[in-house]
């Protein structure tokens, strides 16, 4: 259904997307994880029309996306900031916004109570929306891009800033989604929002996809390893260099930055004599952690980074 | 078109849910009108009225409460009140023996809720032993509350600075700290202030003159001609309130919601202009009934006066359509527009009578829309056809328009 090939946009030096490619089928829901400044927001703003000056294509229905206007009816954004009216109550918003697709009018009131019960805000369809909450909010702002009905819906960090049940709520509200048919992208920086919201999870950064697949199939990226988080007192080099004759030896450093490292392991008996590598060199450790195969540590592998810093 | 009407009725919807600013954008022209026209009509009968003696009674003490206070210490009002300040048992005492006509009540807290943007109340006590007199007062009372309430209304942002540091005492407060954009919001003030007083001497001037010559002016045609000055004086203002929305919306992200939908730029662009036309349009029509049903004015004949409202509303729109176009984000236009608007409104006759004006001021006059509506409205206030301010206000409107177009074109795409 959505295909895009090769996007690429720089802002100046920056490179925000780099031959980004990526498919999309009917009602699957992709995750899209990455970390602050990986080029998602620039990815949803090409999609939505709102970015310019960039080079590669997309076809979404078999057309060319930039080329039809009228595609825009079949697709839903979500966008990072609250766009709409405070100072008009939720159903109008919902006209509003709703109205600027080409929508019949005699659908639209009915969509609107429809996507207000939906969201959970029919009983306060007619306040303000100044007065709502930060997770009513967010869930107004998602059902603006849900009126419509679009076969494509781009949610831009729905869950950022909410309570864990606004963010239960929205979460549910894309699985629905997805479950009735539509295509969904959402990024976010949350791990455990990908892991049981999404069909499939594709992990990015520097404007790249660095792997994709269900969650059994990144798991298996980092194979049958333990990850070992280890912290102290130490300088990156010198943990690195302290470490270079295991590499290879069942021992794969993922990340080293000054009093922070984390290894993969392919059998924890390794982890003496990492320590004994440690110790001999008069690096200090504090801590150290064993943790199974999960989606951080592919993450971990993959960008050589956490997701949340 | 059809989300061109859609955005058009939101936007009319969005403002009737806080029609406040707009309200007090027609009262002030009106009230601005009442005051110049009370103090210098000629009054009935043989002329001056004794000066009205009233007692003031400060209970605020505040920013504020002097800015009133100063009010009545003006040259031209001098001549009208006779002031004495007291506390509230003296000034009934005085009213009582008859030694007042009228007591004015300044309350707690005037200045920090007026900062505020509350509303506020000014007590007036007649003397139930005269008639005619303390009307007068109360009217000048209220005439410069409104004025007052309308600054701060217009000053805002930063009105809300100063309330921030209006908890220090009045007598050490700290100019000199303030922000340099309060500096600014002063300098507004003040150079209203000044460019208020010579407007008033002039009426004077020319009256006296006038009155040598045997032409009297009537009260009705001291407002009818006033008014004009003073309605597309706070057009301008009205109409940049509305428009301002595009900037806004470029800031908050609405602009990039709209556009990831079907609607055209071109549609937004219209409905943004037409918006601030239609705003500044009924608006003027509104100042102009209020003139007629308050003082009487009058405006020659309606279709060419309804020619010359649409034409000079258009012009506003185009304006700042531009220059919300070219500005970087909203305290920019704030900054921008207030000055513009004063320097507008001084050179272009809305403050002092065009023909007492100095040569210079006349000259640059010329490229302001303010001085063609006041001419205009003049030659129709005498029956004519006001055919080249017409003509200079849609043309000029027209190259601002095709100059905002592509530049509000280029700011809805990143
Ligand atoms: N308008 C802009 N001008 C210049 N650089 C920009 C602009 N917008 C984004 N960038 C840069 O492009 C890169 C990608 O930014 P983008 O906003 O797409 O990241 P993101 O994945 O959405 O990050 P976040 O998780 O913080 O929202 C970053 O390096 C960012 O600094
Ligand atoms: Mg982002």
């Amino acid at each position: 259904m959505l295909e895009i090939k090769s996007l690429t946009k720089s802002y100046g030096d920056v490179l925000a997307l780099d031959h980004f490619s990526l498919e999309l089928k009917k009602g699957e829901v992709l995750g899209l994880l990455g970390p602050n400044g990986a080029g998602k927001t620039t990815l949803i703003s090409i999609l939505a029309g709102s970015l310019r000056d960039f080079t590669g294509g997309v076809s979404f229905l078999g057309k060319d996306l930039f080329s039809d206007r009228s595609l825009k009816n079949r697709m839903g954004i979500v966008p990072q900031d609250m766009a709409f009216y405070e100072e008009l109550n939720a159903a109008d918003n919902l006209l509003f916004w709703g109205g600027l697709y080409d929508v019949p009018r005699a659908d639209l009131k009915k969509r609107a109570a429809e996507i207000l019960e939906m969201v959970e805000l029919s009983g306060r369809s007619k306040e303000p929306v100044k007065n709502f909450s930060g997770g009513m909010k967010r869930r107004l702002n998602t059902a603006i891009g849900l009126l419509h009905k679009p076969d494509l819906l781009l949610l831009d960090e729905p869950t950022v800033g909410i309570d864990v049940q606004a963010k239960v709520s929205i979460l549910d509200l894309i699985r629905k989604v997805g479950a009735a048919g539509t295509g969904v992208i959402f990024t976010t920086h949350q791990l455990a929002e990908v892991e049981d919201t999404c069909s499939r999870i594709a992990i990015m950064d520097r404007g790249r996809i660095l792997a994709q697949g269900t969650l059994v199939e990144l798991i298996r990226l980092v194979g049958e390893k333990d990850i070992v988080e280890i912290t102290g007192e130490f300088a990156a080099a010198a943990f690195s260099e302290a470490l270079v004759d295991l590499d290879g030896d069942g021992v794969e450093l993922l990340s080293a930055s000054d009093n922070q490292a984390a290894l993969a392991v392919s059998d924890t008996d390794r982890i003496p004599k990492i320590l004994d590598r440690l110790f001999r060199r008069k690096l200090a450790v504090t801590d150290l952690k064993i943790k199974t195969p999960n989606l951080e540590a592919v993450f971990l592998k993959l960008t050589g980074r956490s997701l949340r810093d | 078109m059809r989300r061109l009407w859609l955005i058009l009725k939101t936007d009319a919807r969005r403002h009737l849910k806080s029609p406040l600013t707009i309200i007090i954008y027609i009262i002030i022209p009106v009230a601005m009108t009442g005051l110049i026209g009370v103090i210098f009509a000629p009054s009935s009968g043989d002329g001056t009225l004794p000066p009205i003696r009233v007692v003031l009674v400060d209970r605020d003490k505040g920013l504020a409460s002097r800015l009133f206070l100063g009010a009545f210490d003006a040259e031209q009002v001098k001549k009208m009140f006779q002031v004495t300040t007291a506390g509230e048992a003296e000034g009934r005492a005085m009213m009582e023996k008859g030694k007042a006509s009228a007591m004015v009540v300044i309350p707690e807290r005037f200045s920090l809720d007026l900062l505020e943007i509350k509303p506020v109340f000014l007590e007036v006590v007649k003397n139930p032993a005269e008639r005619f007199l303390p009307d007068i007062t109360e009217e000048f009372v209220q005439t410069t509350a409104v004025m007052l309430s309308a600054a701060v209304q217009a000053f805002e942002p930063e009105a809300r600075g100063v309330r921030a540091m209006l908890d220090a005492p009045v007598d050490a407060f700290p100019w000199e700290a303030l922000a340099p954009e309060l500096g600014k919001a002063q300098k507004k003030i003040a150079s209203a202030a000044k460019y208020l007083d010579p407007l008033l001497l002039n009426v004077k001037e020319e009256k006296t003159k006038a009155a040598g010559a045997k032409v009297n002016l009537t009260r009705t045609d001291i407002f009818s001609t006033i008014l004009p000055g003073m309605a597309i004086m706070f057009l301008l203002f009205i109409v940049q309130t509305v428009m301002r929305d595009m900037i806004s919306e470029r800031e908050d992200g609405k602009l990039r919601r709209m556009l990831t939908t079907p609607l055209r730029p071109s549609e937004l662009i219209g409905a943004r202009i037409l918006g601030g036309w239609a705003m500044g349009l009924s608006i003027l029509l509104v100042m102009a009934a209020f003139g007629t049903m308050v003082y009487n004015a009058h405006w020659g004949p309606f279709g060419y006066f309804l020619t010359l409202v649409v034409v000079v509303s258009f012009w506003s729109a185009a304006f700042f359509a531009l220059m919300n176009a070219l500005v970087r984000n909203r305290n920019q236009a704030g900054v921008l527009s207030a000055p513009i608007i004063l320097g507008f409104s001084l050179f272009g006759g809305s403050l002092m009578n065009p023909e007492a004006m100095p040569k210079a001021f006349r000259a640059v006059g010329i490229v302001t829309p303010n001085r063609w509506f006041v001419d205009g409205a003049a030659a129709v206030r005498d029956g004519r056809f006001p055919a080249v301010p017409l003509l200079i206000l849609a043309v000029s409107g027209l190259i601002l328009l095709l100059l905002a177009v592509p530049a509000l074109r280029r700011r809805s795409t990143v």
